[in-house]
C-alpha cells in the first residue's frame, strides 16, 4: 500500500515538471542576439582588467578590441532578420496536453507490465530476523549457518545441518558439515555413511577413494548400515565388477526389513544393472507382476532365457547365503521344471551340505525333491 | 524500496520522451512555453534517476537477494564497500550509473544554462533527452536491474573476484564522467547544427565541459591502468587491449576537441571543425560503450554477453553518430566559419596538434575494429596487437610531443618559429644533456631510450619554460617576475601543468619499458634473490582466511646489508563461490620506482614459483595522468573569459621577443 502512495506522489510530481512550466507566465526573454552581445561586453571589459593587470600589451589590447568590435557589427546586421514568435498555436496547446498526459499513462502502464509491486524488499539481515516459524527451509539454514559462524565448535548444530545441506543438493557444504559433526561429536555409522554419500554426490555420484572409506567406516560401526552397503556396490558396479555389485544388492534384498526405504533404491539398481531382483526374501516369491507380464510378450527362446538367467541369479544369490529354506527349494524346482535333473540333484547335494544331513531341513528337502522325482544320489 | 527505484526509473524514461520532444518543437516554433518545460523536466529525471540508482545501491548494501542482479552480483559476505561497489560492477547496474550520470550532466545545464539563448538551452537539453530516452529504453528493455526473484535465494553469486577492489569504486565512475560528459559537447554541437547558427555562447560552454570531461577521461583511464597493473598479476600498465581503446580513442579526440575548444572560445576561430570533433568524441564514446557492453569484446568488463543488449546498442550508436553526422553533412554549410588565421601561430598550431590528434585516433580505431569486422565477415581470428600499435601510433605520437612546447609559446594569429625556438634553447640544452647522460652513464640504455628520456625531459621543461616566459624572466627583474608570476591566469598554469604532465607519464613508460628488469624462478622458504640491487628473502607461505576468500599469504623480506628493511606479501586467493583464483601482487614503492611481486604456482618439492619486476620511475605513468588532471581543474577554476589577443600584422623583433 505505501508503495502505491509513494509511486502516486512521484508521478505527481513528475507530472507537476510537465504542467507548471506550461502554464507559467512567459518570461520576457530576449532573441539569441542579444546573448551574443552581452558576451562580446563581457569581452570587452575582461580584456579592460588583463590590460589593467599587465597580461596584454595596449597594443594588443587594441587589436582584440577592434576584433571584437567588429563581430558586434556583424552581429548587429544578422540580428534584424530573425524574429520569434511566442503565441501559443493550437497545436502547441496540443502537445502540451499530451506530453502532461503521456508521464503517467506512460509510467504506470510500463511499470504494469515490467514491475512486481506487490514483492517486498528483502533485505538479508531482515529476513534473518524474523519469526523462524514463517521462514523458508533456506532461511532457516541461513540461520543455522550464521550460528555455526559464531560457534564452529558446536557439533550437534553441525549433525543436524549436514543431512539438511544434502537434501538441498549442497554437497560440499555437507560434506564440510559432517566432517565437522565427526571431528566434534565423534564417530558414527550413520556420519560416517552420510560424509560419504556427500563426497560422492559432490563428485557426480562416483564414489571415489575417499567416500569409499568412509562407507567402510561406516560399516564398521555398523555392518547393517543400508547407506554404506548400497553405495559399496554402486562402487563396484562404477569400477566394472558388475557381478559383485548384483550380488552385494541381493544380499541387501535379503536382510532390508520388508519396509525399509533402501528396498526401492536397490531394486531399481538392480533394474539398471540388467539384474531382475529377484532373491525377494519376503511374501514376494518368484518374479514379480511386471516380469510376467514381460515374460508372457517375450519369444519363447527369450522366455527361457529369461527363465535360466532368473535361476542362475537365484543360484548366485544362494551360494553366497545359502541358509535360505524357501531359496532352496525353489531353485530345486526350478531345475526340474527347466528339465535340468543333474543341476536339481546338484542343488539339493548342497542344501542338504548346508543344513547337515541329519537336519530336519535336509529331511524336508529330500522329500520335497522326491515328489519332483529326484533323488539325492542316483 | 527496491519497487520505488523501479518506478522512479519507468518515470524517467518517460520524462526524457518529454524532455527529447516538447522543447525541440518548442524551439522549432518559438514556443517560449514549450522550450520552457525542457528545465524542470531535466531536473525532475535526474532526481528520479538518483532515487532509483539509490535503491539499487541499498538493495545491493543490504544484499536483498529478491533483486535478480543483486543475486547475480553478491554476497552476504563480501566486506560493506564492495557490496556498495558491486552495484555498478555488473552490466544493469553500471548502465544505470551511465543514465544517472547522463542525467546529472543534463541538470547542471539545466540549472546553470539560464545565461544561454533560450532556443538553444532547449534543443541542448532536447538532445540531451534523446540519449536520454534511448539508454533508459535499453536499460528497461534488455538490462533491467530491478528485475525480482520470487521466492528469494538465500545467498548471492558473489561479484567476480577481480573487481572485489578499490578500484572499482573509483574507475568506471571516472571514467563514465569523463564518457558522459563529452555527451554534452554533442548535445551543444547537435543543438547548433538544428539552429543552423553558433552562438557566441556556445563556445563558453562547450570548452569547460570538455575539460571536465576530459579531466575525469584521463583520471579514469589511468586508475583503470593502475588498477590493471596491479590487479592482474602481470606488470604490465596498457595492453592496447581493444576496451582499452575503446577509453582511449575518446581520450586522443577529446583532446583535439580540448584544443580546438580553445582556439573557438578565444578566436572565434574553427567553429566547424569544434563542432565536428564534439560529434566525433562522443561517438567514440558510444563507440567505447558499444564495444564494451555489447558482448563483441569477451573481457572482464562485459560482465554477461547477450545479443539482444549487442543488437541494441549498435541501433543506438547508428542513430547517434549516423544521425547527427548527417545532420552535419546537411547543416554545416549554413554555419558561417570563423575568423583567419596566419599558418605559423597559436590557432596553426593547435590546428597541427588536432591533426596529429585524430589521424591517431583513426589509428587506433583501425586497429581496434579491424580484427573484429575480419572475424564478423571471415571467422577468422587475428590479433592486432602491442607491434601494430608501436609501428602506427608511436611515430605519429613522436613529432606531436617534439612540437608540444611550441604551441603555448607562439602568439595568436600570427606566430614567430624562430622566437619560439630561442625562447625553448634552454629547454632543448636541458633535452639534449639528458640524452647524453642517459646513453654514456646509465647502464644497459639504448639509443632509443636516451631519446625517450630526453623527450621527456623536454615536455617537462618546455612547460616550465611557458611559465617562466609569461613571467617575463631574462627581460624583467626577479621581483617583478615574481609577481607577475603569481598573477598569472590559472588557464596558464593549466597548459603547463598538463603539458608538463604528459611529459612525466612518458618519462615513466620509458624508464620502465627501457631500464625495467624482471626475474621469474621458483624459491623455497629462506631462499634470496637479488633483483637489480635489491634483495628479497622469501620467509614462507602462511594460509589466511579473508570474509569470504580463503588465500596462500607469501612473506618476502626486503633486506639491505643484511637488515630487514620492510616486507612484501603477494598472495593466491581462493573465491569458493565462484570457484575463482586471483593473484594479489607485492608492490613495494621506492622513490618513485616499484618493486613488484607475484606469486605463481606452488611447485611439488614446496618451492613457490615467484615472478619479479624492477620498475624504474613506474609511479611516473599514473603521477603524471593526475598532473594533467590537476591542469585540467586549474584550467576549470580560471573564471575569466577568454578573449585571445592577436598579434599584429608587422611587428618589431623587439617586440616579439616580450611576453604575450
Amino acid at each position: 500500500m505505501l508503495f502505491w502512495v509513494i509511486a502516486a506522489i512521484l508521478t505527481l510530481g513528475a507530472s507537476l515538471a510537465v504542467l507548471l512550466p506550461l502554464t507559467g507566465g512567459v518570461k520576457g526573454s530576449s532573441p539569441a542576439g542579444d546573448h551574443d552581445l552581452e558576451v562580446y561586453r563581457d569581452q570587452l571589459s575582461e580584456l579592460d582588467r588583463d590590460m589593467a593587470r599587465g597580461l596584454i600589451q595596449p597594443g594588443e589590447a587594441e587589436e582584440a578590441r577592434a576584433e571584437i568590435g567588429r563581430r558586434i557589427l556583424r552581429l548587429g546586421a544578422a540580428a534584424q532578420s530573425g524574429a520569434t514568435n511566442s503565441t501559443s498555436s493550437r497545436s502547441a496547446r496540443l502537445l502540451a496536453s499530451v506530453a502532461v498526459l503521456a508521464v503517467p499513462l506512460l509510467s504506470w502502464g510500463l511499470y504494469g507490465m515490467l514491475g512486481s509491486p506487490d514483492l517486498p524488499s528483502q533485505p538479508l539481515a531482515e529476513r534473518l530476523a524474523k519469526n523462524p516459524a514463517d521462514s523458508s527451509v533456506d532461511e532457516l539454514v541461513a540461520r543455522a549457518e550464521a550460528h555455526l559462524a559464531a560457534n564452529p565448535s558446536d557439533g550437534k548444530g553441525w549433525d543436524v545441518l549436514a543431512p539438511i545441506y544434502l537434501r538441498l543438493q549442497r554437497f560440499p557444504d555437507a560434506v564440510t558439515a559432517y566432517r565437522n559433526a565427526i571431528r566434534l561429536d565423534g564417530d558414527s555409522a550413520v556420519r560416517q555413511a552420510g560424509l560419504g554419500e556427500a563426497i560422492a554426490s559432490a563428485a557426480g555420484g562416483i564414489v571415489s577413494a575417499d567416500a569409499q572409506n568412509a562407507f567402510e567406516a561406516a560399516l564398521k560401526l555398523d555392518p547393517a548400515n543400508a547407506k554404506a552397503n548400497f553405495y559399496l556396490a554402486v562402487g563396484l558396479a562404477q569400477e566394472g565388477r558388475k557381478a559383485e555389485a548384483v550380488a552385494a544388492w541381493q544380499k541387501m534384498l535379503g536382510q532390508l526389513a520388508p519396509d525399509s526405504p533402501w528396498r526401492n533404491a536397490v531394486q531399481q539398481a538392480l533394474a539398471e544393472a540388467g539384474e531382475p531382483a529377484f532373491a525377494e526374501a519376503a511374501p514376494a516369491n518368484g518374479p514379480d507382476a511386471q516380469q510376467v507380464e514381460a515374460a508372457q510378450q517375450m519369444s519363447p527362446q527369450d522366455r527361457q532365457a529369461m527363465i535360466e538367467t532368473m535361476v542362475a541369479g537365484l543360484d548366485d544369490k544362494l551360494k553366497q547365503n545359502p541358509r535360505d529354506e524357501e531359496g532352496w527349494m525353489r531353485l530345486i524346482r526350478s531345475y526340474v521344471v527347466l528339465g535340468k535333473a543333474d543341476q536339481a540333484r546338484d542343488a539339493l547335494g548342497r542344501a542338504v551340505a548346508v543344513f547337515g544331513a541329519d537336519s530336519e531341513q535336509a529331511k524336508k528337502f529330500t522329500a520335497f525333491a522326491a515328489s519332483l522325482g529326484v533323488t539325492a544320489t542316483e | 524500496m527496491v519497487e520505488t527505484g523501479h518506478f522512479a526509473l519507468v518515470l524517467a524514461f518517460a520524462l526524457s520522451l518529454v524532455q527529447m520532444l516538447v522543447p525541440l518543437v518548442g524551439a522549432r516554433t518559438g514556443n517560449q512555453r514549450l522550450m520552457a518545460v525542457g528545465g524542470p523536466v531535466t531536473v525532475t529525471g535526474f532526481a528520479l534517476t538518483a532515487l532509483s540508482f539509490a535503491a539499487l545501491a541499498s538493495a545491493y548494501a543490504g544484499s536483498d537477494f529478491s533483486v535478480a542482479s543483486v543475486w547475480e552480483n553478491s554476497h552476504s559476505l563480501q566486506p560493506m564497500i564492495y557490496k556498495i561497489t558491486g552495484t555498478w560492477g555488473n552490466h544493469e547496474g553500471s548502465m544505470l550509473l551511465w543514465v544517472l550520470i547522463l542525467t546529472f550532466f543534463g541538470a547542471l545545464v539545466a540549472v546553470f544554462g539560464n545565461n544561454l539563448p533560450a532556443s538553444l538551452k532547449a534543443n541542448v537539453l532536447a538532445v540531451q533527452g534523446m540519449i536520454g530516452a534511448a539508454f533508459f529504453l535499453f536499460i528497461l528493455a534488455t538490462s533491467n536491474p530491478f528485475l525480482r526473484l520470487n521466492p528469494a535465494p538465500i545467498e548471492g553469486r558473489d561479484l567476480n573476484p577481480i573487481l572485489q577492489d578499490l578500484g572499482l569504486a573509483i574507475h568506471p565512475p571516472m571514467l563514465y564522467l569523463g564518457y558522459v560528459g563529452f555527451s554534452i559537447c554533442f548535445s551543444f554541437s547537435v543543438a547548433a547544427l538544428i539552429e543552423g547558427r553558433i552562438d557566441a555562447s556556445w563556445a563558453r560552454w562547450v570548452r569547460p565541459w570538455a575539460l571536465v570531461a576530459w579531466m575525469f577521461l584521463t583520471g579514469g583511464i589511468a586508475m583503470g591502468s593502475y588498477w590493471a597493473y596491479y590487479e592482474l598479476g602481470w606488470g604490465g600498465f596498457w595492453f592496447w587491449d581493444p576496451v582499452e581503446n575503446a577509453s582511449f580513442m575518446p581520450w586522443l579526440a577529446g583532446t583535439a576537441l580540448l584544443h580546438s575548444a580553445i582556439v573557438m572560445e578565444k578566436r572565434s576561430a574553427l567553429k566547424i571543425w569544434t563542432l565536428l570533433l564534439a560529434i566525433l568524441t562522443f561517438s567514440l564514446s558510444l563507440l567505447g560503450t558499444f564495444l564494451v557492453r555489447s558482448g563483441v569484446l569477451t573481457s572482464v568488463h562485459a560482465f554477461a554477453t547477450d545479443p539482444t543488449r549487442g543488437v541494441f546498442i549498435l541501433c543506438i550508436l547508428t542513430l547517434f553518430i549516423g544521425g547527427s553526422l548527417a545532420l552535419f553533412a546537411l547543416r554545416a554549410s549554413r554555419l558561417t566559419a570563423g575568423g583567419l588565421f596566419h599558418p605559423i601561430s597559436r590557432e596553426g598550431a593547435l590546428v597541427l596538434n588536432n591533426l596529429f590528434l585524430t589521424t591517431a585516433t583513426a589509428t587506433v580505431l583501425v586497429g581496434t575494429l579491424y580484427p573484429l569486422a575480419l572475424e564478423a565477415l571471415t571467422g577468422g581470428k587475428i590479433s592486432v596487437g602491442a607491434p601494430f600499435f608501436d609501428l602506427t601510433f608511436g611515430p605519429l605520437m613522436l613529432p606531436l610531443l617534439a612540437i608540444v612546447p611550441f604551441g603555448p609559446l607562439l602568439a595568436w594569429k600570427r606566430g614567430d618559429v624562430i622566437a619560439a625556438s630561442q625562447r625553448l634553447m634552454a629547454a632543448f640544452a636541458l633535452a639534449i644533456a639528458a640524452v647524453l647522460v642517459t646513453g654514456l652513464f646509465v647502464d644497459g640504455a639504448s639509443v632509443f631510450a636516451a631519446l625517450g628520456v630526453g623527450l621527456a625531459v623536454w615536455l617537462v621543461a618546455g612547460a616550465l619554460t611557458d611559465l617562466a616566459v609569461k613571467s617575463g624572466a631574462g627581460s624583467v627583474p626577479p621581483v617583478v617576475m615574481l609577481r607577475r608570476f603569481a598573477g598569472l591566469p590559472r588557464s596558464v598554469f593549466g597548459t603547463a601543468l598538463a603539458h608538463l604532465g604528459l611529459g612525466l607519464t612518458l618519462l615513466g613508460i620509458v624508464g620502465t619499458l627501457c631500464f625495467g628488469t624482471e626475474k621469474i624462478l621458483s624459491m623455497h622458504p629462506g631462499e634470496t634473490v637479488e633483483l637489480s640491487g635489491h634483495t628479497l628473502r622469501f620467509e614462507g607461505l602462511t594460509p589466511q582466511k579473508g570474509p569470504n576468500f580463503t588465500e596462500d599469504r607469501g612473506r618476502f623480506l626486503l633486506l639491505s646489508d643484511g637488515n630487514a628493511d620492510g616486507e612484501i606479501t603477494s598472495a593466491k586467493r581462493f573465491y569458493p563461490v565462484r570457484q575463482t583464483v586471483t593473484t594479489e601482487s607485492g608492490i613495494r614503492t621506492l622513490g618513485l620506482s616499484q618493486l613488484y611481486l607475484s606469486l605463481g604456482d606452488e611447485n611439488k618439492d614446496g618451492s613457490v614459483v615467484v615472478r619479479l619486476w624492477w620498475k624504474p620511475l613506474v609511479t611516473l605513468i599514473w603521477g603524471g595522468g593526475l598532473v594533467m588532471m590537476a591542469g585540467a581543474a586549474m584550467s576549470l577554476l580560471d573564471r575569466r573569459l577568454r578573449v585571445g589577443a592577436p598579434a599584429k600584422r608587422r611587428k618589431p623583433a623587439a617586440a616579439l621577443a616580450s611576453p604575450t
